[in-house]
């Protein structure tokens, strides 16, 4: 367990609506971060995780709980004193100012001596790649390069934590990939712990060690982008990251296997393990995702576990085939095929029917609505 | 009509629209001003009128190159010169300090506030001068409200010599000219993009460093455009000092009024008039100079 | 901490009530003190009384008669119908012809149009008094004696800039689509014009010419020069009385005026928010 550079212990904020009432964009918030962590907040609009952000760069102030980095409480330190800097979603360029005079901001406002400054700006200015346009003005630049010399500014203090809001949005999507793994590279190069937020998922699963998942004010999930894909702690994670089949059910026990029934008569079978044992009463839900079912044929009758599905439609993405369709009890359900199925594709298009084999095995189980401590 | 071409008819519009205004000021705003120029180089008569003879001793007078047999150079005409000059700039100094923290505030304010706001600050520019001039006198005079307040309440024995004062004009012209700073201040103020403050607190500058560095350069045109506009009507104005400096303080305006309607020296009122001119033309070409500088770094490239 | 950035926040809101009660409480003085029932000193409130309004309104009042000075108020109504006729005349010449210039504006290219638009700012950004003398040598040069024309004539040179500016502003932020859809659709020039442009612009041209109503009421330095002996105007009235010494009718008048003023601004005002 890395030691954590920043924790918060029960942060809250609520902000008062313009036409009235109040909404909670911080509900006791606990996390903690490791050093050199990345670590995502990832959530829909209106979660809290820029209100997070902000409390953490000191643009917000907490109403309640409090904020440690490194060991010191910084909860009513202002943020023009936290060691903390932000590389903001529409880069917050001074405008009045070249490419040299806004990275070298943070240094000139400390007074740092005039042969080191500029020694640190140009070193940061090589590292996003842009050595050479000190004297640009931000509006001679294409977003890509504002992006980078945000990013640049934002490192030159060598702070001990970066924080990025949705810095890749406004970038195009070939850039936005470059520029996912040059951050990557960068984070691991600098040495430094990024907290990053996005609501783009895939984004979060590409370059993350953790990601948070947000909702409400509350942190639904914290865990390995994988553990948050394959065991989703809640419905709300299972919906949110990548496709989902959920099937809400009473568990039932026979001849030492597991089983869920819906209220639609639909049998999921699963497996119990050390670290899925439903409980005797009370409903659970199963998530299949997509990729989980293969085709079964007509005849086939290795697997035990499958689901009968009347199709609506089939589409063909390229390297898959996506199958829309519905159970007998008309709950909707999705699958996606390797194209390779090609010939069982033929037969589910023809007879409008197919049988999606699963391994109960890989049956995940939620059992919790709330979000996971 | 069709026995005009398309042409024809369109510059008929284009004539019948500007034709009227431009004719007007050509004979009404240009004409007047060449022969007020004119007239500045102009030798005085003896009783009122002009002598159609070159004469530079009018600016000789004010600027020290008289004819020494005919006029005796007097500094004071300059000196009243520079004094106007200190006061315009001291009066668009305290406008400015006064007005900025306001138009910050307001333009902090919800959208319903800020509307009013406004609708306040321009509200007295639509009452008579003269009225809200006249405010100021009942207020500061011998017999004013100040000094029987703090008579009645025993502070001062006699009262305070508060009006005819050089600080009751500059009191007087800030109180007049709030409107005229107020409004390009707030709209530069208003248009600030919040989150550069932000960057600047975040990278560590304290409120002093992100306002001199960030806030101030960038609400600057705001700053700039509403110091001209104050500065304009309050180096050459006569009724503030006329009103609130009563025949003590002399400013450039009285002196103008004074050869126009009491001495009756036409060439060198028009002299002196030329001067305040000249300065204002000066101000607004270093403005022109300031916009395109400015303005002048490399184009944005997409 | 928290507690500085919130003292600076307070002494903001602080500063800012200040300076609205720095604009604002002079004016209510005077319109307390229009109510003084003291004789001799104006500012030394005695009690309530509405005789000062009496007597300008033409009523006759039980006050005093050493401390008033007007001994008919025929003079001031002189006053308050000469600026009513020069408004009423400068706002009408201002208005067409500053609407012309700025339709013109809009809709032609043409050779030395910035040129033009410079011209047309150029009588703003001149301090008023060196026009009232260039006027003043102008007018006795070529023999006009100084009166209600003068004053009208002295009064365009710079309104005629003010109605351009209001009515330009408005012209920019029209939608010139629906010219082309009219244009498109069959309409002749003229039509167009008065169904499509014209409605449009009209709030721009009534806000100029409320605004130019206003300012030649409120004109003082211009008049001052170009006005003869029987064109006094209301300002003039008032600055004159000025310079003579203070009586309690000047107050009462002064604030018949800051109400009037005020009146016509918030008329100005409602019925551009209404126009949105």
């Amino acid at each position: 367990m890395r030691e954590s550079i920043i924790r918060l212990e029960g942060a809250s904020k609520t902000f008062p609506l313009p036409e009235g009432g109040t909404v909670v964009a911080l509900d006791r918030i606990d996390l903690e971060v490791s050093r050199n962590e990345f670590l995502t907040l990832l959530g829909p609009s209106g979660c809290g995780k820029t209100t997070l952000l902000h409390a953490i760069s000191g643009f917000v102030q907490l109403d309640g709980g409090a904020i440690w980095l490194d060991g010191e409480d910084i909860t009513d330190v202002p943020a023009h004193r936290r060691p903390v800097n932000t590389v903001f979603q529409n880069y917050a360029l001074f405008p009045h100012m070249s490419v040299d005079r806004n990275v070298g901001y943070a240094l000139d406002v400390s007074h740092v001596a005039k042969a080191e400054r500029d020694r640190r700006v140009g070193a940061a200015l090589a590292m996003v790649g842009l050595g050479g346009l000190e004297k640009r003005m931000p509006r001679q630049l294409s977003g890509g390069q504002q992006q980078r010399v945000a990013l640049a500014r934002a490192i030159v203090a060598r702070p001990k934590l970066l924080l990025l809001d949705e810095p890749l949005s406004a970038l195009d999507r070939n850039l936005r990939q470059a520029m996912q793994i040059e951050l990557k590279n960068l984070q691991a190069e600098l040495g430094i712990t990024f907290i990053f937020v996005t609501h783009d998922q895939e984004e979060a699963l590409t370059m993350s060690d953790r990601i948070a998942v947000l909702h409400k004010g509350v942190i639904q999930q914290i865990d390995t982008p994988r553990n948050v894909y394959d065991r989703p702690g809640n419905t709300f994670v299972a919906t949110f990251i990548g496709a989902s089949n959920l099937f809400e059910g009473t568990p039932r026990r026979a001849d030492g296997k597991l089983s869920l029934v819906t209220a639609g008569g639909e049998v999921i079978h699963a497996v119990e393990s050390c670290n899925k044992h439903p409980p005797d009463t009370g409903s659970v839900t199963a998530m299949l995702r997509p990729e989980q079912f293969s085709l079964g044929g007509s005849g086939d009758t290795r697997s035990e576990a499958f689901m009968d599905i009347i199709v609506e439609q089939t589409v063909f993405v390229g390297s898959n085939f996506e199958i829309l369709g519905h159970t007998a009890a008309g709950r909707k359900v999705s699958a996606v095929v390797p194209a390779s199925q090609v010939n069982r594709i033929a037969e589910v298009e023809d007879t409008k029917r197919a049988r999606l084999n699963y391994d109960p095995a890989s049956v995940h189980l939620i059992a919790r609505q709330g979000p996971q401590a | 009509m069709s026995a005009l071409t398309r042409t024809q008819r369109l510059s008929a519009q284009l004539g019948i629209l500007i034709g009227p205004a431009s004719l007007f000021l050509a004979v009404f705003f240009i004409c007047p001003l060449a022969i007020m120029a004119i007239y500045s180089v102009l030798a005085p008569g003896t009783y009122g009128g002009v002598v159609w003879d070159f004469y530079p001793h009018n600016f000789g007078r004010i600027l020290g190159f008289a004819d020494p047999d005919f006029e005796i150079y007097d500094p004071v005409y300059f000196s009243i010169f520079l004094r106007s000059l200190k006061i315009a700039l001291i009066t668009v100094l305290l406008t400015l300090l006064v007005c900025y923290p306001a138009a910050f505030q307001v333009s902090r304010l919800p959208e319903r506030w800020k509307a009013f706001g406004l609708f306040l600050i321009t509200l007295p520019f639509f009452a008579s001068l003269i009225v809200r001039l006249f405010i100021w006198v009942l207020i500061l005079k011998k017999t004013g409200f100040i000094n029987v307040a703090l008579m009645d309440m025993g502070i001062i024995a006699a009262p305070l010599e508060l009006i005819y004062t050089d600080g009751a004009i500059i009191l007087g012209m800030v109180y007049i000219f709030i409107p005229f700073m107020f409004l390009p201040v707030y709209a530069s103020v208003e248009k600030l993009d919040w989150s550069l403050v932000r960057a600047s607190q975040d990278l560590g500058a304290n409120g002093i460093q992100t306002f001199f560095r960030i806030i101030l350069p960038l609400t600057l045109p705001g700053i700039v455009g509403g110091s001209i506009i104050v500065f304009i009507p309050a180096l050459g104005n006569f009724i503030v000092p006329a009103v609130l400096g009563g025949a003590k303080v002399l400013m450039l305006g009285n002196l103008i009024e004074q050869q126009f309607l009491s001495a009756r020296n036409w060439p060198f009122g028009s002299a002196l008039a030329m001067l305040v001119m000249a300065s204002v033309l000066l101000l607004l070409y270093l403005y022109i100079r300031f916009e395109a500088r400015r303005g002048d770094e490399a184009p944005a490239i997409r | 901490m928290r507690l500085l950035r919130n003292i600076g926040a307070f002494g903001l809101a602080a500063y800012t009530l200040l300076f609205f009660a720095f604009i604002y409480l002079p004016i209510a003085l005077i319109v307390v003190y229009s109510f003084n029932a003291d004789p001799v000193n104006m500012m030394r409130w005695s009690g309530f009384t509405i005789d000062w309004y009496k007597k300008i309104l033409g009523f006759k009042a039980v006050v005093s008669e050493t401390a008033l000075y007007i001994e008919s108020i025929d003079q001031l109504f002189r006053a308050v119908k000469n600026s009513l006729t020069v408004a009423a005349m400068t706002t009408t010449i201002a208005t067409i012809l500053g609407t012309a210039t700025a339709l013109a504006v809009y809709r032609f290219n043409f050779l030395g149009k910035k040129f033009y638009r410079v011209l047309m700012f150029t009588p703003l950004l001149m301090p008023d008094i060196v026009l009232g003398i260039a006027l003043l040598i102008f007018f006795v040069s070529i023999g006009i004696t100084p009166g209600i024309t003068t004053i009208v004539i002295g009064q365009c040179t710079f309104l005629i800039s003010y109605v351009f500016i209001v009515v330009s502003a408005r012209l920019a932020g029209m939608d010139r689509t629906l010219e082309n859809a009219s244009a498109y659709l069959g309409a002749g020039e003229w039509t167009t014009f008065r169904r499509i442009v014209l409605p449009q612009v009209m709030p721009g041209v009534i806000g100029g010419a409320l605004l130019a109503f206003i300012i030649s009421m409120d004109d003082l330095v211009i008049t001052y020069f170009i006005s003869g002996v029987g064109s006094q105007t209301l300002p003039l009235f008032i600055f004159g009385m000025l310079r003579r010494g203070i009586k309690p009718e000047v107050n009462v008048i002064a604030v018949m005026m800051l109400t009037f003023s005020f009146a016509i601004a918030s008329l100005g005002l409602y019925l551009r928010t209404r126009q949105r």
